[in-house]
């Protein structure tokens, strides 16, 4: 017993299948993201205007989102492992036949439909499903380092594929990502695998669940709205409390990633660089808050309290931005809204986890993520639309921020005590008492 | 509907706006300079470092994690034995 206490217990599994999550999202994300820099050459070659660009990118958004939820249904029957490994070999692929494009029904085809299905697979919504196996006690963690991942992939690979379409051409610069892709494939099929049972290890890297005390015996018991189909998922109020709740994040999230930057130069009056500084140092700061709400939930616990207070503090920082009519003003909404930027998504998925169980938990966080997205495309909608009749940000901004309130409060009224997984007694246990 | 798909077209993710990979840009430039094979074969290798990194640290671990293994499975058979 001695040799066992002074011998270092090595990382746990998990954390290795959490690295290769996060690589394979960082990479995809940046793929995803970098479409963008190839219109301009793309368009020239072909003498196609951005409107017929737009359809291949505009239908390439809707089937990522429409598909998350089937490919959550997968994930949920076939497995993590086998559904990202195939995505990504079709991803990389894809990515790879993008460099042959000759018309733009071929782009169309190849981005919009075969390259995001594809995408759907490594989603974070999968991902997210994945890390709530291999994690319990860590789950806010594991999945904010996948979520902020993400991040990291839209700020490093796109200004990778602009120097790589600069140094070389736009055939060529599409062979490298999907080679880029491809090469995710080995470090997934080393590191992916389904359950921690697997190899022969608990959640967490426990050795046995007693072992962590009173902490494993609060978590002991199923929540009692565990399920085994999504469909029984949606007969329950929790679920539809966090999709409304994530659908107002999706507003609030795009429409600033759209109209951010023409609203400080055209309504604040600021320079295109400083806006664009403003916005980086809000990315940046989304990357400590995503972690933070993750590690904080994990630690405290109350994980629908933090989700409440994400979304009050997004609220705050959307007042802040319509009533300060200064460059001062922007930097203080950049740093109140940067740490919630993203801080919903590990809060929203382990919390999912906790009331609905592992089984049917891609299919679930897929048709969240799927509210998410619709709330984005509206949104993005809605404040072209007021823009343009009443000729400011200031309307749409305003809507769309006073729906963090109830979004607030649709967090915080959750039963989290009552349906959470994470509260549920097995044991009688002297902890019980203290909650 | 067309100025909202050139919306989708140039902002289709949350963390790349345009103006903001433009600044990225800038300021790569300035550390950098302008040629692009500089920037390229450095970014190139921090993304493929990422995935060497975690194997090699799985490789350093391996004999920490037979060690432990192979504790594990003795303290378990002694705390089975009457």
């Amino acid at each position: 017993m001695q040799t066992t206490e002074k011998t270092n217990k090595p990382i746990y599994y998990g954390w290795y299948v959490c690295a290769a999550t996060m690589f394979v999202g960082f990479v995809v994300i940046g793929v995803r993201n970098s479409f963008g820099v190839f219109v301009v050459p793309m368009s020239e070659e072909f003498e196609w205007n951005r409107f017929t660009v737009s359809i291949a990118a505009g239908l390439g958004v809707l089937v990522n989102g429409l598909c998350q939820p089937f490919a959550g249904q997968i994930f949920d029957r076939t497995g993590g492992r086998k559904m990202i490994l195939i995505s990504l070999a079709v991803l990389g692929t894809g990515v790879i036949l993008l460099s042959l494009t000759f018309h733009i029904l071929f782009l169309v085809f190849m981005f919009g439909i075969v390259v995001s299905t594809a995408q759907s697979g490594p989603a974070l919504s999968n991902t997210a499903a994945l890390m709530s196996r291999w994690f319990k006690r860590r789950r806010g963690t594991a999945i904010s380092v996948n979520s902020a991942a993400l991040s990291l992939g839209g700020l490093i690979m796109v200004p990778f594929s602009m120097y790589l379409l600069q140094a070389t051409n736009w055939h060529v610069a599409w062979i490298v990502l999907g080679v880029v892709v491809l090469a995710t494939i080995p470090m997934a099929y080393l590191f992916l695998h389904e359950r921690p049972e697997d190899k022969g290890l608990f959640p967490d890297g426990d050795s046995d669940p007693a072992a962590v005390g009173a902490v494993a015996r609060r978590r002991g018991g199923p929540g009692p709205l565990e399920v085994t189909s999504w469909r029984h998922a949606f007969r329950s109020s929790p679920i539809w409390q966090l999709s409304g709740s994530y659908l107002v994040c999706g507003m609030t999230t795009s429409v600033l990633a759209v109209h951010f930057i023409p609203f400080a130069i055209e309504d604040r009056g600021v320079s295109g660089t400083t806006a664009a500084t403003i916005f980086g140092y809000m990315m940046g700061l989304n990357i400590i808050g995503v972690l933070g709400a993750g590690i904080l939930s994990d630690k405290i616990g109350g994980t629908k309290n933090w989700l409440a207070l994400v979304y009050f503090v997004r609220g705050l920082a959307y007042i802040l931005l319509v009533t300060i009519d200064s460059v001062v003003g922007m930097w203080i909404f950049a740093t109140v809204a940067g740490f919630s930027w993203i801080a919903t998504v590990p809060l929203t998925s382990s919390l999912t986890a906790e009331v609905y169980g592992l089984k049917a938990m891609g299919t679930i966080s897929g048709i969240s993520f799927m509210f998410h997205s619709i709330g984005g495309f509206l949104s993005i909608l809605l404040a072209g639309l007021l823009f343009d009749l009443s000729g400011s940000y200031t309307l749409p901004f305003a809507l769309v921020g006073a729906l963090l309130f109830p979004a607030a409060i649709s967090a915080f009224s959750i039963k989290e005590r009552k349906y959470s997984a994470r509260y549920q007694t097995s044991l009688p246990t002297v902890a019980a008492a203290g909650d | 509907m067309a100025a909202l798909a050139t919306f989708i077209l140039a902002h289709s993710g949350d963390a790349a706006d345009p103006e903001l990979i433009h600044w990225i840009k800038e300021r790569l430039d300035q550390i950098f300079g302008p040629g692009p094979w500089a920037v390229v074969a450095v970014m190139g290798l921090a993304i493929f470092a990422i995935p060497v990194f975690v194997v090699v640290v799985y490789l350093l671990q391996a004999k920490r994690r037979s060690d432990f293994e192979h504790i594990d499975q003795e303290t378990q058979e002694y705390e089975k034995a009457p």
